[in-house]
């Protein structure tokens, strides 16, 4: 199988490829034309690394990730397991109601155990989950960290509402709903609401408002 | 007929007036600047006593450089925020006396707003993600729903601050930009500093205290300045890429005093080449704070009906932008 340019973002490519016989990813960072190399390369190397930790340590609390099978710092090169199967996104479309709520709802598990277990995504919408026969795979942890603020949390939420908004316009409210179901049986009532209230502070700012 | 409209800048260290026509033009721009001893910063009351002395005189040249009279005037704006307390308090009982004098309009502009309009104007650009940079701001902001809405901003101290800090610890003049620049030029390698982008935000306090830390180590000063500057502006820069990325927007204005530096500059024009999208620099002698920015930004707001009553124009030094009406600017191509 000859490598396959998927996706190319702002900050990364990534390519469908084979690693030992079986269907692989390969997300690599790209150098930058206004960064020195000295810094390019340094920044690159961190952000590779930085990203393999996240995904183990999101793991580790139960919640899918694709399994990393190799690290080449050298070349900012991450390469996992492919999972097979749309993302989140474009499964909401074909389901059912039902289908809807209970995937949205699993995806509120499973973000409330990392927010439980002090991580946020940084960049949470429906496109950076993957779903495989019904199971959720959180993927895209660039801008993850550790953290328990839940300002970052808020952030996490709302991205994700903004993208059920933008994408599912017309059952959005349900999708979300749903999302905070799953999120509140693991965080608690109490946690659910506090992060309301923040996801609605900070969309006040109005600094994450959507594009085009 | 032409409109005319009078602007005073005094929101830090420099006091300026000038007059601009709705045509969009510059009659004049006076400036007189405040200047700390090296090794220290702005001095607020001093700064503002300061202007005090030369208010008068500034005014009155800016009037005889644009070649009309007072009473020809359709409206005094002055920039009410944000800004120092002290200083900005000067501009705003010279607009008041000026406005109720004359019985014209008193505009209330926003400092910020004014950089970003005085960008817009000088450079052509019509609907531009900003990067708006100074000693008080460092901010990617574009324009939607009737307000410039902030992409990414700092998260602590301002991309001027981190240099005007830097240089008063090693008793380097303010604005100390140019200086820093020039230092940067003879270096002769990089050391690595903290680099911190979170999303669309850059941090730069952690880069001021491993510059300093370094350079009492004994690095060469040349190359802590060069290393700052890349590490400082190629954070900027990846900020700005994705919120250009983010937006789709198909311009990119720099503005604001920092917008001079050269480093920025090269990078900015850089990622606009990556995305596609034309690349815009405020005009050299408007990129540090000027009365222009703030007469046509006065002009445009008069033309929108945006006036305060005399006793309503209280200054407001943490003014943020994001917060401004701004009912005379298209939706655009957003």
């Amino acid at each position: 199988m000859q490598p396959k340019l998927i996706y190319k973002g702002a900050e990364a490519e990534i390519y469908l490829e084979e690693w030992f016989g079986k269907p692989a990813i390969r997300k690599h960072r790209i150098s930058k034309a206004y960064r020195i190399p000295e810094l390019d390369e340094a920044i690159r190397r961190m952000r590779t690394s930085h990203e393999a930790n996240m995904m183990h340590e999101v793991r580790k609390l139960g919640v899918p990730v694709p399994t990393i099978q190799h690290i080449d710092l050298e070349s900012s090169t991450l390469i996992m397991d492919y999972v097979n199967g749309p993302t989140l996104k474009e499964e909401l479309y074909r389901l059912s109601m039902h289908g809807r709520r209970e995937r949205c709802a699993s995806l509120g598990v499973l973000l409330a155990r990392m927010h439980e277990g002090g991580i946020v995504h940084g960049d949470m919408t429906i496109s950076n989950v993957l779903s495989e026969g019904g199971k959720l795979f959180m993927i895209d942890f660039g801008l993850g960290d550790f953290s328990k603020e839940t300002e970052d949390k808020g952030v996490d939420l709302l991205l994700l509402n903004r993208a059920m908004k933008s994408t599912h316009y017309a059952f959005h409210t349900v999708l979300f709903n749903a999302f905070m179901k799953g999120y509140v049986s693991i965080a608690g009532e109490k946690q659910g609401k506090e992060m309301l209230h923040k996801m609605r502070e900070i969309e006040k700012r109005g600094r994450y408002f959507e594009r085009g | 007929m032409v409109l005319y409209c009078l602007g005073i800048e005094s929101t830090a260290h420099t006091f300026g007036v000038s007059v601009a026509t709705d045509k969009g033009e510059i009659l004049s721009d006076v400036r007189d600047v405040y200047t700390s001893a090296p090794g220290t910063g702005i001095h607020p009351r001093e700064a503002a006593e300061h202007h005090s002395e030369v208010a008068a005189r500034v005014v009155s040249q800016s009037l005889t450089q644009a070649g009309i009279r007072a009473t020809k005037l359709a409206g005094v704006a002055v920039a009410l925020g944000p800004g120092l307390g002290p200083c900005l308090r000067v501009g705003a009982t010279v607009a008041r006396a000026l406005s109720s004098y004359l019985q014209i309009p008193l505009i209330p502009v926003n400092h910020a707003i004014g950089h970003i309009e005085i960008g817009t104007l000088t450079a052509g650009a019509s609907d531009p993600l900003v990067v708006l940079v100074s000693g008080g701001h460092t901010a990617i902001a574009a324009f939607s729903g009737g307000h410039w809405r902030i992409f990414g901003e700092t998260e602590d101290i301002t991309l001027g601050n981190l240099y005007d800090m830097f240089a008063r610890e090693i008793d380097l003049p303010s604005p100390a930009g140019p200086e820093i620049e020039k230092l940067a030029q003879k270096s002769s390698g990089f050391i690595s500093l903290p680099y911190v982008v979170k999303g669309n935000d850059v941090s730069y306090s952690g880069l001021l205290t491993a510059s300093l830390a370094e350079l009492r180590s004994g690095r060469r000063l040349e190359d802590v300045c060069y290393s700052m500057q890349e590490v400082s502006c190629s954070m900027l820069a990846e900020a700005v890429e994705r919120s250009l990325a983010y937006t789709g927007k198909k311009e990119l204005l720099l503005t604001g005093g920092v917008a001079a530096n050269k480093t920025l500059q090269s990078k900015l024009s850089e990622v606009a080449k990556l995305h596609d999208a034309a690349y815009y620099v405020v005009a050299g002698r408007y990129s540090g704070d000027n009365g222009a920015q703030i007469a046509w930004t006065g002009m445009l707001a008069l033309r929108a009906g945006v006036v305060a009553e005399i006793d309503q124009a209280r200054v407001r030094p943490k003014w943020r932008l994001e917060d401004v009406d701004i009912p005379w600017r298209d939706e655009g191509a957003a």
